[in-house]
């Protein structure tokens, strides 16, 4: 597993253990990985982010236009293992959740334990901290040098 | 801004071309694509129409390298560009660090150039956002043409920079420009991050 803050960490543990889903992704609504497990690549869990925050997005605006508050979670499944997606607020904004879970459990059960994992976190999170400057005065000449051997230059 | 994770000394941005319709936007993207080592890319999600126009978005993402003791990962983004599908490019536009309005400049273009740009400006200010505050570079796309078919940077300029941020001619199909515009994009969204030298 990992997490952007640590605090993240044993409510989605928990959730993992009681679900028993096979894959969790938490981002925030424009598609920033905030927690994952079950992901083998980096690069790939950021495509799984931004498309899960593209079908959230689209839904929500879907419900917009139809004059509808909100059309809520999103089931997909399929023959070897279903999709959960679900917005959810938190005290450091909107999130969204992916969870792939396979026959050993089932969704209403997914369900039942994302209901306690939004409680957690809303418990968990402490006070947002103060941004400040994490990178040095003098970033460009590493910036510079990673792109020219990203391009190959 | 962009996301830091400092327990495991990540920083991810996500980065926008915005453009009208056929100026290029998914060309730039297929360019770092294929010129981006496949160890440090993922792949390139397209959601496209049947004849490959962008319906949704287009999203590749980059592993930078290690920027002053972080691992750094970007997003790249493009919006639909055609004029009816203005909803998706808000949906994608959300939490956008910096983006490049691609510029086709061709002159029978222009009018749909300032159309793409004004409609920036409006889905920006939608989300709170003063297009003035926003990191933004111009690509003036496709100045491989022939002259007569195109505006040159400086009328591109005239036209298009008024807040004298960067502008970068290119000419996406064969790569010239793409990677300076992908550079000064990075620069501006970084420079967000970085600690400011004092004063004098």
């Amino acid at each position: 597993m990992r997490a952007i803050e640590p605090w993240v960490e044993p409510p989605l543990s928990a959730f993992l253990a009681e679900s028993a889903a096979r894959v969790t992704l938490l981002m925030t609504a424009s598609g920033q990985v905030v927690a994952q497990h079950g992901f083998t690549r980096s690069l790939d869990v950021m495509a799984a982010a931004a498309l899960g925050a593209g079908i959230v997005a689209s839904t929500t605006e879907l419900a917009r236009v139809m004059g509808t508050a909100t059309l809520g979670n999103a089931a997909h499944q399929g023959a070897a293992m279903g999709i959960f997606l679900s917005p959810f607020d938190t005290p450091r904004g909107r999130w969204i959740a992916l969870v792939v879970y396979g026959p050993e459990t089932s969704l209403g059960l997914v369900q039942l334990f994302f209901g306690r994992l939004v409680a957690d976190l809303a418990g968990a999170a402490p006070p947002a901290p103060k941004s400040g400057p994490v990178l040095a005065e003098n970033f460009e000449a590493e910036l510079n040098a990673s792109l020219r051997s990203l391009f190959g230059r | 801004m962009p996301l830091v994770n400092f327990t495991a000394r990540e920083i991810t941005c996500k980065l926008v071309y915005y453009g009208p319709g056929r100026c290029g936007k998914t060309t730039n993207l297929q360019y770092i694509h294929g010129r981006v080592p496949e160890h440090r890319r993922g792949n390139m999600v397209s959601l496209a129409t049947q004849s490959d126009r962008t319906l949704f978005f287009d999203f590749l993402p980059l592993e930078l390298g290690v920027i002053s003791g972080f691992t750094t990962r970007f997003q790249l983004y493009t919006v639909p560009g055609q004029v009816y599908y203005n909803a998706t490019r808000r949906l994608v536009l959300q939490g956008a660090d910096g983006v490049v309005f691609v510029v086709d400049s061709q002159a029978r273009r222009f009018d749909d150039n300032v159309e793409s740009f004004q409609n920036l400006q409006e889905n920006l200010l939608d989300q709170g956002i003063d297009v003035r505050q926003l990191p933004l570079v111009l690509q003036y796309n496709k100045q491989d043409l022939p002259q007569d078919l195109i505006l040159n940077p400086a009328e591109l300029d005239d036209a298009f920079n008024f807040r004298a941020v960067r502008s970068q001619p290119a000419d996406a199909l064969h790569g010239t420009g793409v990677f300076e515009t992908l550079k000064a994009l990075s620069g501006l969204v970084l420079e967000r991050l970085a600690v400011r030298p004092p004063a004098s």
